[in-house]
């Protein structure tokens, strides 16, 4: 049978309007698309207050020194802390709120169907602080060695970057990434607004051999230029006269002050007027910070872990119901409140507790294990160490605990829980960070406490890293393939709800078959005197983000 | 005397290459990487075996061990201090913008240790089992008890709470700003001084008892010589030659308390260079900062030894 319409059919008032609609839309059609293919290049989302004054100098303290110059290849603020107002990202997170992802040197993106191809749009006319221009070549170039390190090269974020393919140059100023496999719009666009990955110049990278590491100044796009640097004391930036986006950034000198991070060096910097704005500040110092008139102290949200790790090569440590014991002995509000002085933290689980994927934090702590009242948790732990043969506990295991103040308090108070609770006795091995993870790697251990970090709050991030079969950071040597296999699935899963259902499947299996024992999750406390305005990091999660200053002014310059 | 200076020069190359020696394998055979502070946590995480091998070599750190510490010695002897693993800058420039401080809080710390010290014993020996010398005596024992490092933590909180003050937070040197500069050294250069003083008034009190004890000193009483005459000038010569001794020794007790008194002032000395740099692995910076201060030990050594022919005429080496 023939579905072809007669050629002569009578002209209908419907048909006519059908033919004019169509007719219209071819018409029209070049139009759209000239329109789309020469669209005006459109400012960057951070624009210039008019309330806002120009000048005068930043006093900011951030961290120690960093180790070496390689923002890329680093995994610490003491990196990006310094480093970052001097250079751009493709995408950036919007200082507002720290969560909106907003242009940045590509003033528009665009993602197909498929979601294969991520096409960036690059800012004309931007310079590089040595005068060369900004081209997709040095987009190429950076993200290359991202996605590609050549040896002797190590960068965190690879793995974030695993399903690149070709990274295209359409031409100088439009660029596409195409992937091997889709990965989820918000995973991948977080990874591009990551501010860790900021854009270097192709030329640098290929005179360094592709490592930066002792390369100090090397020039970047950014809102801020070097100007002199004093090793473990303080780094001076001064405006870019040059910066792309027009009337920033404010202020025209940058002072970084290196810092331990919760010392009372850096309290007692702050709280005596020396610095403006610090980071990271310890709690005793951040309280009186609050205080105190004219000074604003804001508490906000770290991508950070506090755990240790039970090894699984060792007999009673591989049985799940003895790691699943462990982790419900543990009484975690006391927990946060034995650090309270040292550093802040909050209770949480397997899962970022402040990530939309997470289980609320009410239902959380009906949870066992996360109760106030642990009674009812210790009972059920009680139950699972007789049901694993283990009734009357187990004797000396090696726990190695990194030599930082909170590792050391929780080791004393963790060694009195599982003692108490389980009859667990534990022999404190305190070592230096650098053995402890050399310790970890080798399996030298039976419990080891530390922190890990991740760059994306998105569990497809650290799933891999922390939990993966093979991930860099599971030092348990954990395996469940019934995990393993949804791992893969929320990494594939293009769908926001259906993916929220497989975390929350993910977290169960992690709650009965723990591959660590989470303590706590970092907060981080900044203070900073009210002469400061742009900022609140209120709603920020993490510090690698948000760290250009560009949108930071000082009311009395 | 020049014989005598030959032996020295030659006993002190000694002492500093078998401190060399040492330091060099304490660093190569303590446990911890090095590459967890260069490439932080998760990028050590993430190393490969081949990334590791291609960055010991970089660093120098894959050659055999006699090789490495010969080249270390010849990079000495020819002046060149080599550069930290991390950031590239050379160890001679590290010393040049922080050795001033660091002298300057040692130097001022001996001066302030003599000042208190010598005033103190002198008043205990002269007025033994008396008020003044109980309480002395109360204060050398306590002022030695205590750690430097927690004495300086007081005092730096308490300046803060009570007058919101903190020093300098970055070096500004004497030749820069001088009143700044004070406040940046006067801090650590006291909590050292007044230990070290205790130190001093103790050995200089019970020197002094021994000496006034002596003959010459009853004959000079004898004789009707004001007591202050026979203090300053029959008595206390006597008695200071085991006290420059033992400040000799002390100088040394300040270079390696200052490593602590630094941190807890927050002064970016030389001592706080060698303590980051410890806690970082950075062995290039740790060997030579270590050798640099046994090298100023030996040599204060030496010189205090020397000082013995000039300050008694009985003394002659030969």
């Amino acid at each position: 049978m023939s579905t072809q319409r007669p050629s002569h059919a009578p002209l209908t008032r419907r048909s006519f309007l059908r033919a004019a609609g169509i007719a219209g839309g071819v018409a029209i059609t070049p139009a759209v698309f000239h329109t789309r293919a020469g669209a005006q290049e459109t400012a960057s989302p951070i624009g210039v207050d008019p309330a806002a004054k120009h000048g005068g100098t930043l006093r900011y303290a951030v961290h120690n020194a960093p180790a070496h110059f390689d923002v890329h290849q680093s995994g610490t603020v003491a990196n990006i802390g310094p480093q970052s107002p001097m250079y751009d990202t493709l995408l950036r997170r919007h200082p507002k709120d720290g969560q909106t992802i907003i242009p940045d040197l590509a003033w528009k993106y665009e993602i197909s169907r498929d979601g294969k191809v991520y096409t960036f749009h690059l800012r004309k006319g931007v310079k590089f602080h040595d005068g060369a221009d900004f081209t997709a070549e040095d987009v190429k170039a950076t993200y290359e060695r991202i996605a590609r390190p050549p040896k002797g090269v190590v960068i965190p974020r690879t793995p974030l970057f695993a399903t690149v393919g070709d990274i295209v140059v359409v031409d100088p100023h439009k660029i596409e990434f195409r992937m091997t496999e889709a990965r989820p719009k918000a995973f991948m666009l977080g990874a591009f607004a990551s501010g860790w990955n900021i854009i270097v110049r192709k030329k640098t990278l290929e005179e360094n051999q592709g490592n930066l590491r002792q390369v100090m100044n090397y020039p970047g796009t950014g809102p801020f230029r070097h100007v002199s640097r004093k090793d473990k004391e303080l780094w001076v930036m001064e405006r870019n006269p040059n910066y792309w986006n027009k009337g920033l950034p404010y202020v025209d000198r940058l002072e970084i002050y290196h810092m331990m991070p919760f010392s009372p060096e850096l309290g007692a910097s702050f709280l005596s007027g020396k610095v403006d704005y610090a980071r990271l500040l310890d709690p005793v110092s951040w309280r009186k910070a609050k205080e105190m008139q004219g000074v604003t102290a804001a508490a906000f949200n770290q991508s950070v872990i506090q755990a240790f790790w039970t090894n699984m090569n060792k007999k009673p440590l591989a049985d799940p119901r003895v790691r699943r014991a462990i982790h419900l002995a543990m009484d975690r509000p006391t927990l946060v409140e034995v650090v309270k002085d040292t550093a802040p933290m909050q209770v949480g689980g397997f899962v970022y507790p402040f990530h939309d994927f997470s289980t609320p934090r009410a239902e959380l702590e009906k949870r066992l294990g996360y109760q106030r009242d642990v009674k009812p948790a210790v009972q059920e732990a009680k139950r699972l160490m007789k049901e694993a043969g283990y009734a009357n506990g187990i004797r000396n295991l090696d726990f190695v605990v990194r030599d930082i103040a909170t590792f050391k308090l929780w080791a004393v108070a963790i060694q009195a829980m599982l003692k108490e609770h389980l009859n667990i006795d534990t022999n404190l091995r305190v070592v230096q960070t650098s053995v402890w993870f050399d310790e970890a790697q080798a399996g030298n251990f039976d419990l080891a406490i530390s922190a890990i970090v991740s760059t994306l709050m998105d569990p497809s991030d650290y799933f891999s890293a922390w939990y993966g079969k093979d991930g860099p950071q599971n030092y348990s040597r954990w395996t469940n393939p019934g995990f393993h296999d949804l791992a893969n699935q929320i990494e594939r899963e293009l769908d926001d709800t259906k993916r929220k259902s497989l975390v929350r499947k993910a977290e169960d299996i992690l709650e009965q078959d723990p591959p660590l024992i989470p303590v706590a999750y970092e907060q981080i406390y900044d203070a900073w005197y009210n002469k400061v305005r742009g900022q609140n990091p209120s709603t920020y999660f993490g510090i690698y983000d948000v760290v250009r200053w560009d949108q930071v002014w000082v009311a009395q310059t | 005397m020049r014989k005598y200076l030959a032996r020295r020069a030659a006993y002190a190359a000694g002492t500093l290459l078998g401190v060399s020696l040492i330091i060099f394998v304490v660093l190569r055979i303590l446990p911890g990487d090095p590459l967890v502070a260069i490439l932080g946590v998760e990028g050590h995480a993430r190393m490969s075996p081949a990334d590791r091998v291609r960055i010991m070599a970089d660093l120098g750190l894959s050659d055999p061990l006699p090789l490495q510490y010969g080249r270390w010695l010849v990079d000495i002897g020819a002046g060149r201090l080599g550069r930290s693993f991390f950031r590239g800058d050379t160890v001679a420039e590290l010393i040049r913008h922080r050795g001033p401080i660091s002298a300057e809080i040692g130097l001022l710390a001996l001066v302030i240790s003599w000042l208190v010290g010598l005033p103190v014993g002198i008043l205990s020996a002269f007025r033994p089992n008396s008020v003044p010398d109980g309480v002395a005596r109360t204060l050398s024992v306590l002022f030695i008890a205590i750690p430097g490092f927690w004495l300086g933590m007081l005092i730096v909180l308490a300046l803060l709470f009570w007058f919101g003050y903190k020093a300098p937070i970055v070096i500004v040197h004497l030749w820069e700003n001088p009143w700044q500069n004070f406040q940046i050294v006067i801090g650590p250069a006291l909590v050292l001084g007044f230990a070290q003083g205790a130190y001093i008034a103790r050995m200089s009190r019970s020197c002094l008892l021994e000496i006034i004890g002596e003959d010459f000193v009853r004959t000079a009483r004898a004789k009707g010589v004001r007591e202050g005459r026979v203090v300053f000038r029959h008595a206390l010569p006597n008695a200071l030659l085991p006290v420059i001794t033992i400040s000799g020794v002390l100088l040394g007790f300040v270079l390696g308390g200052s490593v602590a008194v630094e941190q807890a002032f927050g002064v970016p000395g030389l001592g706080r260079a060698l303590v980051t740099a410890v806690i970082e692995r950075d062995i290039i910076v740790v060997q030579n900062l270590v050798l640099l201060y046994a090298s100023i030990f030996v040599i204060i050594n030496v010189l205090v030894d020397l000082s013995y022919a000039w300050l008694d005429p009985r003394i002659r080496y030969g």
